[in-house]
C-alpha cells in the first residue's frame, strides 16, 4: 500500500507537532487565501507552504508535485473558462469563432482568472499541508476536543479503519479479474466492474456481520476506544505560526488592490 | 485440575446450512493446553464459537464452571471477559485506527479507569512484543504483527481462557513458531489455552489434550500420542500422522524392542535410536546449558557474557527474552522447542545459552532433570548471574533440586 497520503502523514517530519497547531496553520492560511482580494498573498502562501511541506515535513518532492498536479489541472481549465466568459475593462485579445460568435479576453477577466488561480493554489497547498502532516487519527482526537458527538467520532473511526480493508478487498478482486482477462474489451470491462461492485457489496455485508461478532466478543458496551494523547503544543511553534499568519494577513491587506492591469472604474 | 468448560451433547445447524455439530461433548480442564484438530469444515470453529456464547447450540448445553450459560447480554459480557476469543483473520478483529486504541477497546468497554486502561494496554503490548507500536495504524503491520496485535487486544482484558481459531494459519513457519511460543508463555502464566488447527506437526509437541473432530462430531479426545497414533482415524479426519510418530510407529512395526513412550521431539527420537543401537545415549563430553533469567539479569550482563564466547548457540523462550535479545542485537538460534534443542547440543558436546523469564526458568530445570533420569545423561545447568537468579530459582522451583548437576 504505497503512496497513500496517510502513510506519508504517519511518518512526516512534523509528526510530533501538535495537531491543533497544524490545523490552525492550514485552516488559517486557507481562510486568508480565499478572502484575499489580491493574488500576491495566496501565491505567497502557496510558495511558503510548499517549502514547509518539502523541507520541514520532508515529503518527497516528486510525490508532492504529482499530488499538486491533480487540482491544478482542474483549476487551470476553469480559469480558461473565466478568462473568456467574464467581461469588463479593455479588450486585450479576441478569438473569432464565427461571424456572430467571438470570445474575448479583457483586462478584468485576466485579473479575475489570475486571482482565482492564485487562491486555488494557496488553498490547495494549505490543504495538502494538513493532509500530509496530520494523520486522520489525530483529527479524531481534535474532533473530540471540539466536542463532536461521541457516536459521530466512533463511526468515523470505524469507517476509517475499514477503508483500508475495503481497498485491499477491492484490489484483490480486481487483480483476480485482470488475471483472468476481465478487462480486455470495453464490454468486458463494463461487465467486470459490475461484478466487482457486486462482490464488494457482498463482502462488505459479511464484514459488517463479522464486525458485530468481533465487537461482541470483546465485550462491546457502547464505548469505543479511548483517544490517544496528542503531542502537546509548544509555545515557540505557536508564536511562529501566529506570526506567519499575521504576516500573510499584512501582505493580503497591503496588496489588496494590486492587479496586473489597472482596474477599470 | 477442575473442569472449566464443558459441552454436553450440543448440536448446531447454520441457518439453511448443513449440520455443523452433532452431539458434541467435550470437557476442558483449567490450565490445559487443548488443540482441536480436524479438516476444514469439521466444525472446529463452530465449536470454538460455542465456548464464549457467540453461537447458541440448537440442542444440548454449554457449561462454564459447572453453570449453564445464560444467553443474556450482561452474563455473556462477563463470560466473554473470562473467555477471550482471537479470530482467525486479524482484520476482522482489529477495529480501531491505531494499535493502542484497538488494544484499549476491551478494557474501555469493561469500564476500566484511564490509568488502568493505560497499564493494561502497555502490559499486553509488551507481552506480545509490540511495545512501541502504539501509534501505528493496523494496516501498516505485517501478518504476524497483526496477529499479535489481535492477541494483545484480548490479553488486555485478562481472560482466564484464551480461544484461538487457527492461530498459525497464513503465517510463515517462523511466525507460526513465534505464536506457539507465545501460547506456551501464556499457558505458563496460568491461562487455559484452546486452539483449533490442522497443523499436526506444530500441535503434537505442544498440546496436552487433543480433540479430533471430523464431520461435526468428536472422533477422539485424549493425549496427542493417543490421538495421533491412530492412522485410520486420522485418515478419516483428513489429517496426517506427525512425522515423529510415523517414524516411531514404523520402528515399532519393524520390531524395535522397548521403544518406550512415543518421542515428542527430535531429541527424544535420537535418544530412542541410540538407546536401541548402543544401549544408551552417546556423549563423550556432555556440554552444559547456561540459563539466564532475563527478569533478574541487569543491563550489560548479557553482552558481557556473550563477549566471553562460551556458547555456540543461543535460544530464547518467551517474549521478554526475545525482546531483550533484539535490544542487545543478539542473533537467536532457537526460538521454539528451545530446551530440547539445547540438550541435543549438549549431547554433542556444545554449550548453549537459554534466555527466559518467570516460570519458564523452572521448566528448563524440570525438562533437563526428566531427560537426565530417562537417559542417565545429566546436563549441567549454569545460572548466568548466580547471586540474583538464585532467588528466581527459589521462587520458581519447588520440589525441584536447584543448582548445577554434574555430568555422570
Amino acid at each position: 500500500m504505497q503512496g497513500f497520503l496517510e502513510e506519508i502523514a504517519e511518518t512526516n517530519g512534523l509528526r510530533d507537532q501538535s495537531p491543533s497547531l497544524k490545523l490552525l496553520l492550514g485552516l488559517g492560511c486557507m481562510i486568508l487565501c480565499v478572502s484575499s482580494s489580491g493574488p500576491l498573498a495566496p501565491l505567497f502562501v502557496a510558495f511558503t507552504m510548499s517549502l514547509v511541506i518539502i523541507f520541514m515535513a520532508r515529503v518527497p518532492v516528486w510525490y508532492y508535485l504529482r499530488l499538486l498536479l491533480i487540482p491544478l489541472t482542474f483549476a487551470l481549465t476553469s480559469t480558461v473558462v473565466i478568462l473568456f466568459l467574464t467581461g469588463g475593462g479593455e479588450v486585450i485579445w479576441v478569438l473569432d469563432l464565427s461571424e456572430q460568435v467571438s470570445l474575448s479576453v479583457t483586462t478584468e477577466s485576466l485579473n479575475q482568472s489570475i486571482l482565482v488561480l492564485a487562491r486555488v493554489a494557496g488553498g490547495m497547498c494549505s490543504l495538502f499541508f494538513i493532509s500530509l502532516t496530520t494523520p486522520v487519527t489525530e483529527i479524531f482526537s481534535l474532533m473530540r476536543l471540539a466536542k463532536f458527538p461521541q457516536e459521530f467520532i466512533d463511526l468515523s473511526m470505524l469507517m476509517y479503519r475499514f477503508i483500508f480493508v475495503f481497498i485491499e478487498e477491492a484490489g484483490m478482486i480486481y487483480r483476480s479479474q485482470t488475471m483472468r482477462l476481465g478487462y480486455g474489451s470495453f464490454m468486458e470491462s463494463v461487465r467486470s466492474s459490475g461484478m466487482l461492485a457486486g462482490a464488494l457489496f457482498l463482502r462488505t455485508w459479511e464484514s459488517g456481520e463479522n464486525l458485530i461478532l468481533a465487537m461482541d466478543a470483546r465485550c462491546y458496551d457502547g464505548r469505543f476506544a479511548l483517544l490517544e494523547d496528542t503531542p502537546t503544543l509548544s509555545v515557540k511553534s505557536l508564536i511562529l505560526v501566529i506570526s506567519y499568519l499575521v504576516l500573510v494577513l499584512v501582505i493580503a491587506c497591503l496588496t489588496r488592490n494590486m492587479t496586473i492591469f489597472e482596474a477599470a472604474i | 485440575m477442575s473442569v472449566l468448560i464443558e459441552t454436553k451433547d450440543i448440536s448446531y445447524r447454520y441457518p439453511n446450512g448443513p449440520l455443523a455439530l452433532r452431539n458434541v461433548s467435550v470437557s476442558i480442564k483449567e490450565g490445559a493446553r487443548i488443540a482441536i484438530a480436524g479438516q476444514n469444515g469439521a466444525g472446529k470453529s463452530t465449536l470454538l464459537q460455542m465456548l464464549n456464547g457467540m453461537l447458541r447450540p440448537d440442542s444440548g448445553e454449554v457449561l462454564f464452571e459447572g453453570k449453564e450459560l445464560a444467553y443474556e447480554r450482561k452474563k455473556l459480557r462477563e463470560l466473554r471477559r473470562r473467555v477471550g476469543f482471537v479470530f482467525q483473520n486479524p482484520d476482522v478483529q482489529i477495529l480501531a485506527p491505531t494499535v493502542y486504541q484497538d488494544v484499549a477497546f476491551g478494557p474501555v468497554n469493561l469500564g476500566y479507569s484511564d490509568s488502568e486502561v493505560r497499564t493494561a494496554v502497555s502490559e499486553a503490548l509488551h507481552y506480545v512484543g509490540l511495545s512501541g507500536y502504539e501509534r501505528r495504524p493496523p494496516h501498516n503491520l505485517s501478518g504476524g504483527e497483526k496477529k499479535r496485535a489481535a492477541i494483545a487486544g484480548v490479553l488486555a482484558m485478562d481472560p482466564d481462557v484464551l480461544v484461538f481459531d487457527e492461530p498459525t494459519s497464513s503465517l510463515d513457519p517462523a511466525g507460526a513458531e513465534e505464536i506457539m511460543d507465545l501460547l506456551d508463555e501464556m499457558h505458563e502464566n496460568g491461562k487455559t489455552i484452546i486452539i483449533s488447527t490442522h497443523d499436526v506437526e506444530l500441535v503434537y509437541p505442544w498440546a496436552d489434550t487433543v480433540i479430533l473432530m471430523g464431520d461435526g462430531s468428536v472422533l477422539k479426545q485424549g493425549t496427542p500420542e493417543e490421538v495421533f497414533i491412530n492412522d485410520k482415524q486420522l485418515r478419516f479426519a483428513k489429517l496426517r500422522m506427525p512425522a515423529l510418530l510415523e517414524i516411531y510407529s514404523g520402528l515399532v512395526a519393524r520390531g524395535m524392542q522397548g521403544a518406550g513412550a512415543p518421542p515428542k521431539s527430535a531429541l527424544d527420537l535420537i535418544h530412542l535410536l541410540e538407546r536401541d543401537r548402543h544401549g544408551e545415549m552417546q556423549c563423550d563430553r556432555c556440554g552444559s546449558i547456561y540459563l539466564a533469567d532475563v527478569g533478574a539479569i541487569s543491563e550489560g550482563d548479557l553482552s558481557e557474557f556473550m563477549h566471553k564466547d562460551l556458547v555456540s548457540s543461543v535460544g530464547a523462550m518467551g517474549s521478554k527474552a526475545k525482546f531483550l535479545a533484539e535490544k542487545e542485537s543478539l542473533e537467536l538460534d532457537f526460538t521454539y522447542g528451545v530446551i530440547d534443542k539445547c540438550i541435543l547440543k549438549a549431547m554433542n558436546g556444545r554449550d548453549s545459552l537459554i534466555l527466559t523469564s518467570g516460570g519458564m526458568v523452572s521448566r528448563v530445570h524440570e525438562r533437563v532433570q526428566a531427560f537426565g533420569e530417562e537417559s542417565g545423561r545429566h546436563v549441567g545447568i549454569i545460572s548466568c548471574c548466580p547471586e540474583k537468579s538464585s532467588q528466581a530459582v527459589e521462587r520458581g522451583l519447588e520440589g525441584v533440586e536447584s543448582g548445577v548437576w554434574e555430568d555422570s
